[in-house]
Order: structure tokens, then sequence, then C-alpha cells
């Protein structure tokens, strides 16, 4: 390819030097404007109150005003939110691992009669807008006497059709050869998926967990109708309700944000190569 | 499960599993109109304790209202109860008190003959079958005849029983709204004012919205002291049944047994269907086990799906038929009534265009996207840093990034109109007017959605062969050609898949709206599901709901449709 970064000591030098330079400039805007709103965000919650009204309108605090966290995060019972966040999201995350692997594997390796049509059967499900089980799945959770009870909020939760399809993918590129191998030693299905297919689908169950996880963290809708109380609230409907509450406080807003979006950025940050493994799997198909 | 199941055993299970259905149906429907025909004596019991209890009541007043379905007797003095098998309600504290029992009611009607025979006669023939052919081997494949037949005979005894119980039920209403327009009579002939009647008759204290709802002859005069519409009156006519039926629910309404019993046909049918499909698979134990093995790997997801999105999918087109509040115990059906409504909704459906309107940030997103992608190919560093920069709008918090978007573009303080008007143009009324608020959630969406794309389109792109665009620069194409020719025929797959996944995804989009202007300004941004959403859980109009969710559901699915149709043709042969 011609694109090459360790640019310059090609024999056409020059041109393709001015062609790599654009196009980082090009490269680094574009980030630039992604970026700019978090940097904004960033910026405004070290603002005072009234500073961020000022005439001149400024880029930067003039002096970083660090007790915005604090205060904006006690307002409201933002540890709270938190730990209904991480709850959710992990209890999500382990039913979708146990539901997904175990039936994905099914779908991969086992033979049953009929495996096919109701793997498609499954897949049509992710055609279906999530608005229309919206309805009747809050109407089962209020008649069960769950709605805001951390049952409530997982219990629809703990199935993915998209797990239960990438897995599936992931198993079937799994060589045959091991499990034939445990078989002929002597091990049941289920011992074969525990310690021979499961470990070697370490890297697919990865990406579904990094998945499960931002996706549960994110929803927003579903906990917004199944929690009342403030305790029971997760961090987005808490964002929510303190925008609604804080309407012009911009500053604490904006330092409640930097909280909510910060341990998902570090998240990414230090899971880049799960993700895009996910969406490429995802893409290509 | 070494041993081979037996083929008769297991035909005997599957009868079994549908005669306890059948027995299922036909004890809730007994034990239904049991308890029902208890209540309706209870409530008019209530009507007799009523009239006991009038200062010019007492026994003569329930005589006069009860001669033949009830006994009276007082209270014996260690409280003890007579009047065997009847329902009994004890009159207050005060004295005199008394027993006063009353028969139950609704026996017009008499035990459910056709419910009955149908599920006699399946389990009958369900018997006959296990029995003929208890000595001859299961065929290959899956006996869809006798499936069938227990399913329909399940399905046509929990309708017939359902039917059956529900004119009975409808039967008990109507002697109730008799009996209370008779106790009101009998109130008002024993010196009680129209209140007491009223109370006797079992209806609440009327609260009468407006004059109207006493169309009051010439010769009575309201009192001219109430101007105000919303106070409590009584109307000073005698009470009709057609009072009782309107003011009270039905018990075919209140206690309706169809959910039960369309509960007990589904598992009983699915049980029966299940045995039925082990019978093939009982000549051959491997794929037995197999199967076996199978299921006991896909149950929990399965059960799960189960429960919470095949249940809930037929749930909501259940739902979507009736007339439902979430706040009313009664949802009566309305067939296609929601529907109908839909149709005239002229709210619903300008928030399914804008909903389309707002779709159409998808080829801006796509195009944008694609040029990232291209401008970070074959750079690896270049690719990573980007991926952090870009990605991040569309895997963080969506209500901290709307909260953020609606501070920067706030109309006199937000960054974007201080720089606006930092260079001299006039700052623009982003969320605040109608003409540009969809179109500025539009640009946010792109933003937010571009970083997710490009890192589709770079696998695609890393997925078309490098040779071809060495072959295609050795036949002298330029870049522009090497795009039109190679890159966007090779991406044509990765192109589609995005295309769909985010108009299906954009579909959907609701936490944009519902922090950043909750749908207005003036109805500008109210999407499909924002409307739903507001539909269900603000008007509490929930088969409303669930019909625009369907109609939602239908425009999705032909928007989908008409890709594959048109698109993925066209670009599959390209």
């Amino acid at each position: 390819m011609r694109e090459s970064v360790s640019g310059t000591r090609g024999s056409f030098g020059r041109p393709r030097a001015l062609a790599t330079t654009a196009r980082t400039t090009l490269l680094l805007l574009a980030c630039l404007a992604m970026a700019a709103p978090f940097l904004w965000m960033a910026a405004t919650s070290l603002m005072g109150q009234l500073e961020v009204f000022s005439s001149g309108g400024r880029l930067l605090p003039e002096t970083p005003l660090w007790s915005n966290y604090p205060d904006a995060l006690t307002a409201q019972p933002f540890a709270r939110y938190f730990l209904n966040s991480l709850v959710f999201a992990t209890a999500v995350v382990a039913g979708q691992v146990a539901t997904a692997t175990t039936a994905g594997y099914a779908f991969a390796r086992l033979e049953f009669p009929g495996r096919d049509r109701i793997f498609m059967l499954f897949l049509a499900t992710m055609m279906v807008p999530a608005v229309i089980v919206l309805i009747p799945r809050f109407l089962m959770i209020d008649a069960l006497g769950w709605i805001d009870s951390y049952q409530g909020l997982v219990s629809t939760e703990l199935v993915s059709v998209w797990g239960i399809f990438l897995m599936r993918q992931y198993f079937r590129t799994v060589p045959r050869e091991l499990e034939d191998a445990a078989r002929v030693d002597g091990a049941g299905p289920l011992r074969i998926f525990w310690s021979v297919a499961l470990p070697l689908a370490k890297p697919a169950v990865a990406t579904l967990a990094l998945f499960a996880f931002i996706d549960a963290w994110k929803n927003f809708l579903w906990p917004l109708l199944v929690t009342r109380s403030m305790e029971m609230r997760v961090v987005e409907v808490g964002i929510a309700a303190f925008h609604s509450t804080y309407e012009i406080n911009w500053p604490y807003q904006m330092a409640a944000g930097v909280v909510a979006v910060l341990p998902i950025a570090l998240l990414f940050l230090f899971t880049q190569r799960y993700f895009v493994r996910g969406i490429q799997l995802e893409g290509i198909r | 499960m070494r041993g081979r199941p037996n083929p008769a055993a297991l035909r005997a299970a599957a009868t079994a599993a549908t005669g306890i259905g059948l027995a299922l149906i036909l004890g809730v429907t007994a034990g239904t109109v049991n308890r029902v025909r208890d209540e309706a004596a209870g409530d008019v019991g209530r009507m007799a304790a009523a009239l006991w209890e009038l200062p010019g009541g007492g026994e003569a007043a329930v005589t006069a209202f009860l001669a033949e379905r009830a006994t009276i007797e007082a209270v014996r003095t260690d409280g003890a109860r007579t009047g065997a098998g009847a329902h009994a309600y004890r009159t207050g504290e005060l004295e005199p008190a008394a027993w006063i029992a009353v028969a139950p009611g609704g026996q017009g009607r008499t035990w459910p003959h056709l419910p009955a025979t149908l599920a006699l006669s399946g389990l009958l023939l369900m018997t006959a079958w296990a029995v003929a052919r208890r000595r001859s081997p299961p065929s290959p494949r899956f006996p869809t005849i006798p499936a069938l037949i227990a399913s329909l005979l399940l399905a046509a005894t929990a309708v017939a029983a359902t039917g059956r119980t529900h004119r009975l039920l409808a039967d008990l209403t109507t002697e109730r709204a008799t009996h209370g327009a008779r106790a009101a009579e009998v109130a008002l002939a024993h010196g009680a004012d129209h209140g007491q009647a009223r109370r006797a008759a079992g209806l609440p204290p009327a609260i009468t919205p407006a004059p109207a709802a006493t169309p009051a002859p010439s010769g009575t005069p309201t009192p001219s002291a109430t101007p105000t519409p919303s106070t409590l009156t009584t109307p000073s006519q005698p009470v009709t049944p057609s009072d009782l039926l309107d003011a009270l629910p039905g018990y075919e309404d209140t206690r309706s047994p169809a959910i039960p019993l369309t509960a007990a046909a589904a598992a009983s049918s699915l049980a029966t269907a299940l045995l039925l499909f082990l019978l093939p698979l009982s000549t051959r134990p491997r794929t037995l086990r197999r199967t076996l093995t199978a299921w006991s790997f896909l149950t929990p997801a399965a059960v799960l799906l189960l429960l919470f999105t095949f249940g809930p999918l037929l749930f909501s087109l259940w739902i979507s038929l009736h007339e439902w509040h979430l706040v009313d115990r009664v949802h009566p059906f309305t067939g296609l009534d929601n529907y109908l409504t839909l149709t005239l909704d002229g709210q619903w459906w300008s928030a399914i265009l804008n909903t389309a309107v707002f779709t159409l940030h998808v080829p801006f997103a796509m195009a944008v996207a694609l040029g990232l992608a291209l401008l970070t190919r074959g750079s690896r560093r270049a690719v990573r840093w980007a991926r952090l920069a870009l990605f991040l709008p569309g895997i963080t918090s969506v209500v901290a990034i709307a909260v953020v978007w609606k501070w920067l573009l706030d109309d006199g303080y937000g960054l974007v109109n201080r720089a606006l008007e930092g260079v001299g143009i006039r700052s623009v009324p982003w969320l605040t007017s109608p003409d540009t608020a969809l179109v500025t959630l539009m640009a946010i969406s792109v933003w937010m959605v571009v970083g997710y794309q490009m890192v589709v389109f770079q696998a695609g792109l890393a997925a078309i062969p490098r040779d071809w665009y060495d072959a295609a620069r050795v036949d002298g194409a330029g870049p522009l050609q090497r795009f039109r020719h190679i890159t966007l025929p090779g991406l044509r797959h990765t192109l589609f898949f995005v295309l769909v996944t985010s108009v299906i995804g954009s579909f959907q989009v609701f936490g944009l709206v519902y922090v950043m202007t909750e749908g207005g300004p003036l109805g500008a941004t109210d999407v499909a599901v924002y409307h739903i959403y507001r539909e269900a859980w603000e008007f509490l109009r929930f088969g409303n709901a669930a019909a625009m969710s369907w109609v939602l559901f239908a425009v999705v699915f032909a928007a989908t449709w008409l890709h594959f149709r048109f698109l993925e043709r066209r670009w599959a042969h390209a």
C-alpha cells in the first residue's frame, strides 16, 4: 500500500510526506472535533456556578474549582447509583455469559433435531424493536411485585441473542480434534464444554462480557421504568434526574457527567482490542 | 439415560399430560364459577345487610328484598353461624345483629356441558390412540396427528370453557344489577333517602359531574346552592339495573379465567408435544441422549427467551387488542380499535415521520465514517489513537452526552452560540426552534455513531485483497477510480450491514430526546419510542402504546425489507 507512517524514506519522498501530513492533520482535527464535547465537559466541571454565565465566556476556569466534584456527588446519592449500576451490570454479564456460552455451544457443537430452525428462531428476535416487549415485560415485573428491585432490573436482561450468536460463531472455529481427544478419554459433554471448549473461547467470552457490561451500564429506558426510589436508581437514571433537578447548575452536572463517563472511558482504554474484535466479528459475518 | 424409554410409556405419559391439562381447565372453570357465585351471594348479602341496618329496615326490609333466597337468623350467643351451604353475611356490630345467609345465584345455567364433552372426548381419543398402538414400534417421524389433535382439543376446551364461564359470570352480573335495583327500591319504601338507597344497592356515592347526570323532571328543583359542577350530589332518581351495570365492573371482567385457562392449555400442549417429540427418538437411544444433552445446555437461554421475549411478544399483541389502562383492573377487549384509532392519530404519524427524518442521518454518518476509515487506513498507530477519540461518544453514557450537548448548544450561554457570536454570526436556536431541533439531534447522532461505523469499515477494508489495488495501479487507475471500482464493491456487504443495523437502531432513539428536548419544541422531535413511552407511562394507555409499538415494528420491518429487496440485490451484483 502506498500509505506508510514511517514516511519520508520512499523514492517519492516529498509528495508522500505531504500526503501523510495532510492526512494526519485531518485526522487530528476529526479527533479534536469528536473529543471537544468531553473536553468542554471537563472544563465546565471545574468552573464556578456563575462563571459559566460570565459575559466574556471562557474556555478554561479561572481557578479550577475541584470542590464541584464532592459537592455534586453528594447532592444526590451518586455512590448508591454507582453501586446499583455495578450490581446491575455485573449480574447481567454473569447471566449473559452463562446463557450465551451454553446455548452457543449447543448450537455450534451438539447435534439435535431442529437445531438450525431453533437457531433461526432465536436470531429472528434480533429484528424485533425492544420497545414492543417493554410494555408486557413491565406488566409482568409489576405483577411479580419486582418493581424497584434488583431482580426486576436484572431478570429480563439475562439472555442476549447477539451473545449466543457470537459464541456459536466462535465455538465453530475451535478445532474439533481437542474435543474428540477428550471424548476418547471418557469425558462427558458437560466436562468437554467446561474444561476444553470454554477455556479455548476465552477471547470471545471477554468480548461478550465487555459488551454486556457496557450495554447494561448504558441502559437507560428499562431502569427508568422499573425503578422508582432514589435508592434503586442506576447512574444513567440518576444523571437524568440530576439534570432535571439542577437545571442550570452546569458545573455540577458536568462534574456528574465526567464521573459517569470516566469508568467506561478507562475500561475502553484497556480493553480496546476486545471491543474491536466484537465489532468486527459482528460486521463481517 | 442409558435405558431405552418404552414407547408405550411415552404414549401413556403424553396422554396423561393432555388429560391433566383438560382436568386443569375444567377444574379452573368450576373453581372460578363457584368462587364467583359465592362472591355474588356475598354482594347480595351486603345489600341485605345494608337494608337490615337502615333505621326503618330490619327483618321486614330484608324479607321484602330477598323473600326466596335468604335465611335470617339472629346471632346465636356463641357467635356460630347457621345456614349451612350458603353464603352467610353477618351484619354489623349494632344490635340487633343477624346472620343473613344468601343462597348462591346463577342457577339458570348448570354444569358446562360443551367443554366437559370436548375434554372427555379428547381424553378418550388420546387413550384410544395410546392403547391401539401400545405394541407397535414408533415411526421414525414426529407423530404430528396426535400432537395436533391433543393441542387442538386443549385449545377448543379452553375457549369453550372461557366462553361458558364468561356467560355464567355475565348472568351473575345481571342478577346483581337486578337485586341492587330491588334493594334500592325496598330501601326507599322503608324510609331511606336516595343516598342510603344507593348504598344499599352497593353503588358508590354518586359524584355527578354536571346536572346532565340528573335530567331532573321539572318538578324536582336542583339545589341552587351548589353551582360548581363537581360537588357531591345524589341523583334523586330511583336506581335502575343499568346504573349498576354501568357503575360496577362485571364479574366476567374482574374474575375472568381467560389467563389461567390459556396458560393451562398452553403448558399442557407443550408438555404433550415434548413427550411425543421423544417418541420417534426412543428407538434411537443415541439421538435421544444427544437431544437431551443439547437441551440441557439450551434450557437456560430458551426458558429466559420464552419468558421474557416470546411470551411478551404474544402478550403485547394481546394488550394491543384491549383498552388497557394501568390503573384499571378491567381491560375490555376492543379488537382492532386501538389500531383504527392510530390511523387517525395525527400526532402519532408525525412521530413516525420525525423518526423517519431522523433516520436520514445514517447515510451522512456512514459517509463520514468511511472517510475516517480511509484516512486511518494502513497506519496502525493512527488507527489505535483515532479509535479512542472517535469511539468514546458511542460507548459512554447517552444521558451524560445529551446533557453536555444541551449545555454546548444552550441558546444564550452555550459554547457554540458564543463562538458564532464571536465571529459575528447570529446565534442559532439549536434546540429551541421547531425548525432546527430535529436536525440538531441528527447531527449529534452522527457524532455518536461515527466511531462504531468506522471500526466496522476498517474491518471491511482490511478484508479487501491488496493485489487488487496493485493490479489496478498497474492498469493505470487513479485513486478515484480505485475507490469507485475496488473499494466500494469490496465493501458492499459491510456497507449493507452497517446501513441496516444503523437504520434499525435509529428507529429506536430515545435517550437523546428524553434528556435534550422531551419531544419538543412543539412536537418537532417527538420520535416513535418517546411517543410510545409517554403514551404508556405518562398517560397510562398501555393498549394504545402496545398497538403503536406493533405499528413501529411494521415500519422497521418494511424498511429492512426494502433495503434487502432493492439494495442488497443491486449491491450484490454490482
